[in-house]
């Protein structure tokens, strides 16, 4: 069972939680085990490295809507690779309880094993040291885990008392024979589930309150060689169930009881000590406009407010003190979003909660649940506020006007939202107008790149000249955090890399970086570079690519082969890349033949390029415009021309004789 | 910090404070250092420690450490989280303060408790974490903090200063008080042993250490030590460095039993040997074994061969899955104690099956001899420090018809008479008919390593190629992907190795591996058959143009410029890479300009030729780089970036064909 993951990551989160504790003495395996280790594999799963036979869980959940998970799995290696299928897990925090884990393998040729105390072995979650876990996961090590053998776990866990919502990861990436989920509510308890990538399933009735939902030969979601497609967790099938306040009935309720108990959670969290009311005051205190008054604060809390968390129990869902967070100047991304509305509460803007995930999808405004794995704001925005810098807005079902802002990503401006987030769903947590709201796609004008060179070519093929990049939007963004991240060192050596993947032998020198503290500006990089051999001679001709440097080609292998496609097609971001370079042609040769110019308009993208040349200076320009964050499988077709006419205009070749 | 043994129980305790170090010891930061935004001594970097203070003291049981910090830029400020690993149970960490500088001089305190975290914790072990963070740091901050960790009075421990860190250091300290026995003049002062976890007195204390020429370890009169230490720089990141612990400055001291240090290698081989002798002696199993295995009439390389053969063939648990000893127990085995539980058990560690072949050998009265290496890949030997633990794999020696023969039976389907690269140039301790001796294994040669890549591909008119490829491996390469082979299945092997042919292949073009050849056959080439389509070529109005060299078209600037090279360049084994592409091409098309004929020599390391041909209605490319080298010394570091430069620059060749029927691509 997966745990809807507290609110403190970032980027990927996610513990899979199955099984199981320990014994120092053997015990047979019971009867449960012992069937369904007897299941056979079936012919759909035989390429597969394992196959999960049996998967089964019950929530027992009692009158105060506490709740206790039991699950039982089967695991059977089908091959060498398989055998980490079978380590079962499972996490446990300071405000759960592990009752017990055991299991056990039957090896391939029958014979029984058990899991002793010294095959399991507790870790502490980790992600990274600015975010750290009370969370412990215990995993086994199971004797006898060879191809052909099926380990079995059992595991029973008092849930956190204050969630009452499970998810069921019903796909996998392996196959599943069979699996099941039961709950058991009190008397009078109710229950609501919804289900995402998967058609809902009707529950069969065991007794009163007791559900049962069934499923078979449920396939493995694999996408090893599917290329370009959104996040595995936003493709892959779940059931959500809950119990107790949130187990309303449609779609929207859901939604809204969702956000009221986050609400409920942060409640107070945002009140603004005198302290905070000052320094926001402070910072507004000249602003002629909205967007003035909104960047001061945003920018503070980027360059202030550093992250850093230990996530502790409910501390994974409930942020700390808009006044603990300004004391310490750190926090997570629940810290920062509280310390933000707090601020904006201060000087009279409002500003609510809005739970997403930073995989595009992974929400599904047709499944209400928890998931999700990163805090932002939803700023409401004074009515006229029409600063066109304020690009990232989205309304409400009751038309109110919000902006929306990470304010854990230090490098993206206000206004902008990054790529990840574009066209993706977020639980707005905003009283009873709590609701799932789309997150918007923006403008090609929002991000993108113009690179400008003026080169002198020499006749043994040497390139030397001037180049200037000029960054937008979440171009500039991932140029900043990288600068951010790197020392002098590093810097260079990634430049070094860049260049040389298209300039071989390439020698730079008096690069800068211009514009990196101001976030609402563009990031400008000048440079001068000199590659020895760039054009190559062949007899009396003189081989030259007039796109110098840069590519938009994306790899997408089996889209580009033409294979059947099921999911849709990811093309990066919206943004608007141009790059226009000059080349003088050295003295006595002249231009013979040049590449076709490419003219290529979709809805979703458009690629034009060109070669020309007058006198002795050869001139390439492109720009290639992107309007969308993905296309439908459907349109692979148009993705394969797109991709092969960028393909084609990055390899092509100028050709220049000797005269 | 490393727990060591217990104290034998005391029969008095010492009961000695420091008040003087339990107290926070902060420096006030100068005018200068407040105001630094950049550090001319470390240009370019993020942050830099000011101070760095790791004091051990043994006979009071703790061990101190404190550290400054300049924060020059936003990376700089991850160093403000902090983390404290420990063994829970045996040490406990306390003290921790902590204060952060602004610029302005507003000195704010770390408050609030540290967070205890759970790192692992198995049946027998238990290691944590202790974690928190500087309030309020921000560029240009100065941040210092210190935290003490301690341990029981029935335990001793030895400090390890690892003295290199992320950052330039401008100042350090060390200092450690060894245990009171090992103080002069104090010898008396106490009546407390120290013994090893055997058991055995330690009555030596040794240390070993990297570090610059013109610094020392100070011992004063009574016995301790201290080193002092400016501008120390930053632990070196580059591509191809050794094992970084075999770089870095450090010292490392510890305690030991009963050792004269003159021939510690001496008499630790000589119990090595023994043990070595006792796992490999002949019982009835090997022998019977060896009976069936080779005919008396043999000669000596063919006994070994088929005896390493039947080696092989056991189940290596180091590539299939260890048993731990609660599975044993259950299926009524046990860890092998002798080279006879191995062979009946059929399944053993690599170590297992060195010595049983090396007991099989010597039953086959063939002279043989064990050698334990440092594995290549995880450090290098240092003499100096006096640990046998530092050895880590054995391969065995065969001695015959008057030469030596090294060979890798614990390295799973690594061919007979071939060692993994790891242990190649390995040195390590060995027996011999002499005695032992420490020695280093000998190098692979590059011509055994070899990698062929032929193809013959079918060029239409509009750029599209379709045919084969045809790779054929030796050594190291093929022994990858055989391993590869223990643990995972086929379709996985394919699946990896389709990722890799598609990282070399030219843009436009899909591969596919169809079968191998001589996957099971370690002794054999290994050959890949792959299939290939795509579009490899562009054309103008009047030509196409196609990458000069199949193989070559994203290759990546594989080394960047170091302004000085610290490390020497490691690339593990020498090697011989040859390619040769044949085009068919139609009769429409006519060659008009193709890659020059090339050589790009280094002297005595390396060498890069290419070869083109043209005749009739086919063309051929062929390119050979024969790199001889594993191991370089810092200072040709320059030289090695100019060669592969210089190749990537002739990489980038053009085959070019006329035609006046070409269709125009694009749109």
């Amino acid at each position: 069972m997966r745990r809807a993951g507290a609110l403190v990551v970032v980027l990927g989160f996610g513990v899979v939680a199955v099984a199981a504790f320990a014994r120092d003495k053997s015990q047979p395996a019971p009867q449960w085990a012992v069937d369904a280790a007897k299941t056979s594999t079936p012919e759909s799963a035989k390429d597969a490295p394992a196959v999960i036979l049996f998967d089964e869980y019950l929530i027992t959940v009692d009158e105060q809507n506490h709740a206790v998970e039991r699950e039982r799995e089967a695991i059977r290696i089908l091959k060498p690779q398989g055998r980490p299928y079978s380590h079962c897990s499972i996490d446990y925090d300071v405000d759960e309880k592990l009752n017990y884990f055991r299991s056990w393998t039957f090896a391939a040729d029958g014979r029984p094993m058990q899991a002793m105390e010294s095959d399991f072995e507790d870790h502490g979650a980790y992600e990274a040291p600015v975010l750290q876990f009370t969370e412990r996961i215990r995993t086994v090590n199971p004797p006898g885990s060879d191809p052909g053998s099926v380990v079995v776990c059992e595991t029973e866990e008092q849930l956190r008392p204050y969630m009452s919502e499970e998810e069921w990861s019903i796909q996998l990436s392996i196959p599943v024979v069979f699996e099941a989920l039961e709950l058991a509510l009190p008397p009078g308890g109710h229950y609501a589930d919804s289900w995402a990538h998967f058609a809902a399933v009707k529950p069969e009735e065991l007794a009163g309150n007791h559900l049962r939902w069934e499923l078979k030969d449920v396939p493995a979601l694999d996408l090893e060689n599917v290329h370009a497609t959104p996040a595995w967790r936003a493709l892959a099938a779940r059931m959500s169930v809950k119990w107790g306040d949130s187990a309303v009935k449609g779609s929207d309720n859901q939604w809204r009881a969702l956000g009221l108990w986050q609400a409920k959670l942060e409640e107070h969290r945002t009140d603004a000590t005198p302290e905070i009311a000052a320094k926001a005051k402070e910072l507004t205190a000249d602003a002629p406009d909205v967007y003035t008054k909104l960047s001061r604060i945003t920018e503070y809390i980027q360059k202030n407010i550093r992250y850093f968390i230990v996530a502790k129990g409910i501390g994974g869902w409930q942020a700390h003190s808009a006044e603990e967070i300004f004391r310490n100047r750190y926090g997570d991304c629940k810290d920062k979003t509280t310390l933000l509305i707090s601020m904006l509460q201060s000087i009279g803007i409002r500003a609510v909660y809005l739970h997403v995930d930073s995989r595009r999808g992974v929400i599904d405004p047709n499944a209400p649940s928890l998931v999700g794995n990163h805090m932002i704001t939803a700023i409401e925005l004074p009515e006229g506020a029409s600063d066109a810098r304020l690009m990232a807005r989205a309304k409400t079902s009751s038309g109110k006007d919000l902006l929306i802002f990470d304010p854990t990503d230090e490098e993206t401006p206000v206004g902008l939202i990054r790529q990840e987030l574009q066209g993706a769903w977020g639980n707005l947590s905003d009283g009873d107008g709590s609701q799932v709201l789309e997150m918007p796609v923006l403008k090609p004008e929002s991000a993108g790149l113009v690179r400008e060179g003026a080169f002198d070519l020499r006749v043994d093929g040497g390139l030397a000249g001037d180049l200037h990049e000029t960054f937008v939007g979440d171009d500039a963004t991932d140029e900043r955090w990288f600068l951010k991240d790197s020392d002098a060192k590093e810097v260079r050596e990634a430049l070094e890399k860049r260049l040389a993947a298209d300039l071989p032998g390439v020698v730079f020198k008096d690069y800068a970086f211009k514009g990196t503290p101001d976030l609402d500006q563009p990031l400008k990089l000048d440079l001068h570079v000199d590659a020895a051999m760039y054009a190559h001679p062949s007899g009396s001709l003189l081989l030259l690519r007039p796109r110098i440097l840069g590519s938009h080609a994306h790899a997408a292998p089996d889209v580009m082969e033409g294979k059947p496609r099921t999911y849709p097609i990811e093309i990066g971001h919206p943004g608007r890349w141009r790059d226009s370079f000059d080349v003088t042609l050295p003295a006595g040769y002249a231009v013979d033949e040049l590449p076709e110019p490419v003219n290529v308009d979709m809805d979703f993208a458009s690629y034009h390029a060109s070669a020309t040349a007058k006198g002795n200076m050869l001139h390439y320009e492109r720009e290639y415009v992107v309007r969308a964050v993905e296309i439908p499988a459907t349109r692979g077709a148009d993705y394969r021309k797109l991709e092969g006419a960028i393909v084609m205009d990055e390899r092509g070749t100028a050709v220049l004789k000797k005269q | 910090m490393r727990l060591r043994a217990q104290l034998f129980p005391a029969l008095s305790l010492f009961c000695l404070c420091t008040p003087t170090l339990l107290k926070a010891q902060f420096q006030e930061p100068t005018k200068e250092e407040l105001q630094m935004t950049e550090d001319p001594k470390a240009p370019g970097a993020a942050a830099v420690f000011l101070n760095i203070q790791e004091a051990t003291d043994d006979p009071l049981h703790f061990h101190r450490f404190y550290a400054r910090v300049k924060v020059l830029q936003e990376k700089g400020k991850d160093l403000a989280t902090v983390e404290i690993p420990y063994e829970r149970g045996n040490i406990k960490v306390t003290d921790i303060h902590g204060r952060t500088i602004h610029p302005d001089g507003t000195v704010i305190p770390l408050e609030g408790k540290p967070e205890d975290l759970l790192s692992s914790k198995t049946t027998d072990k238990q290691f944590g974490r202790k974690v928190f963070t500087l309030p309020s740091v921000e560029v240009g901050s100065i941040f210092e903090y210190e935290y003490q960790e301690r341990y029981d009075d029935n335990h001793y421990s030895s400090p390890l200063w690892e003295i290199q860190r992320e950052y330039f250091v401008h100042k350090a300290h060390y200092a450690f008080t060894p245990f009171k026995a090992f103080l002069k003049g104090l010898q008396g002062g106490t009546n407390q042993i120290l013994v090893d976890s055997k058991g055995n007195a330690v009555n030596a204390l040794i240390w070993t250490n990297i570090l610059p020429p013109d610094v020392h370890v100070v011992i004063d009169p009574v016995g301790r030590f201290t080193v002092d230490i400016s501008d120390v720089p930053a632990i070196p990141r580059e591509e191809w460095m050794p094992p970084l612990r075999s770089v870095l400055y450090n010292v490392l001291f510890y305690y030991k039993s009963s050792v004269d240090m003159t021939d510690f290698w001496v008499s630790e081989a000589k119990r090595w040997s023994k043990e070595v002798d006792h796992f490999a002696e002949p019982t009835k199993e090997i022998r019977e074994a060896v009976a069936g295995i080779v005919a008396p009439g043999d000669a000596d390389l063919d006994k070994a061969r088929k005896l390493y053969k039947a080696v092989q063939a056991l189940d290596n648990t180091d590539f299939s899955r260890k048993r731990e000893h609660a599975e044993l127990k259950q299926l009524g085995l046990r860890e092998a104690k002798r080279a006879g539980d191995t062979w009946n058990q059929k399944s053993g560690s690599s170590q297992d099956i060195a010595l049983l072949y090396l007991a099989m050998l010597r039953v086959a009265g063939l002279t043989a001899y064990d050698m334990k290496v440092v594995n290549r890949d995880n450090g290098v030997f240092s003499p100096g420090y006096l640990n046998f633990e530092q050895l880590d794999d054995d391969v065995v020696i065969l001695s015959t018809g008057g030469k030596e023969i090294f060979l890798d039976p614990g390295e799973k389907m690594c061919p007979f008479q071939t060692l993994d690269w790891r242990h190649a140039g390995a040195v390590g301790i060995r027996q011999s008919a002499e005695g032992r001796a420490i020695q280093s294994t000998p190098n692979v040669a590059y011509a055994s390593n070899s990698l062929s890549r032929m193809g013959y591909l079918k060029l239409d008119a509009q750029g599209a190629v379709s045919g084969s490829l045809h790779f054929a491996m030796t050594g190291q390469e093929a022994l990858r992907w055989r391993q590869m082979g223990l643990r995972n299945d086929d379709d996985e092997v394919k699946k990896s190795f389709d990722r890799w042919l598609q990282g070399i292949l030219p843009e436009g073009v899909e591969g596919h591996l169809d079968h191998f050849i001589g996957m099971e056959d370690s002794n054999t080439n290994l050959m890949a058959v792959c299939k290939v389509a795509g579009e490899l070529g562009t054309a103008t109005a009047k030509r196409l143009l196609i990458p000069g060299f199949f193989f070559q078209t994203r290759q990546r600037e594989p080394f960047v410029e170091e302004a000085k090279r610290l490390t020497p360049v490691d690339m593990r084994f020498g090697e011989k890479v040859s390619d040769e592409i044949t085009y068919e091409i139609p009769a429409t098309l006519q060659v008009e300009g193709k890659p020059q004929d090339t050589k790009i020599p280094w002297e005595g390391k390396a060498v890069y030729l290419t070869k083109s041909s043209v005749e009739q209605n086919r063309v051929t490319i062929a390119d050979e780089m024969v790199r001889a080298f594993a191991v370089l010394k810092p200072e040709e570091y320059g030289d090695l970036r100019s060669f592969y430069q210089k190749i990537a620059a002739a990489d980038q060749q053009q085959l070019v064909f006329t035609t006046a029927s070409v269709a125009v691509k694009g749109n």
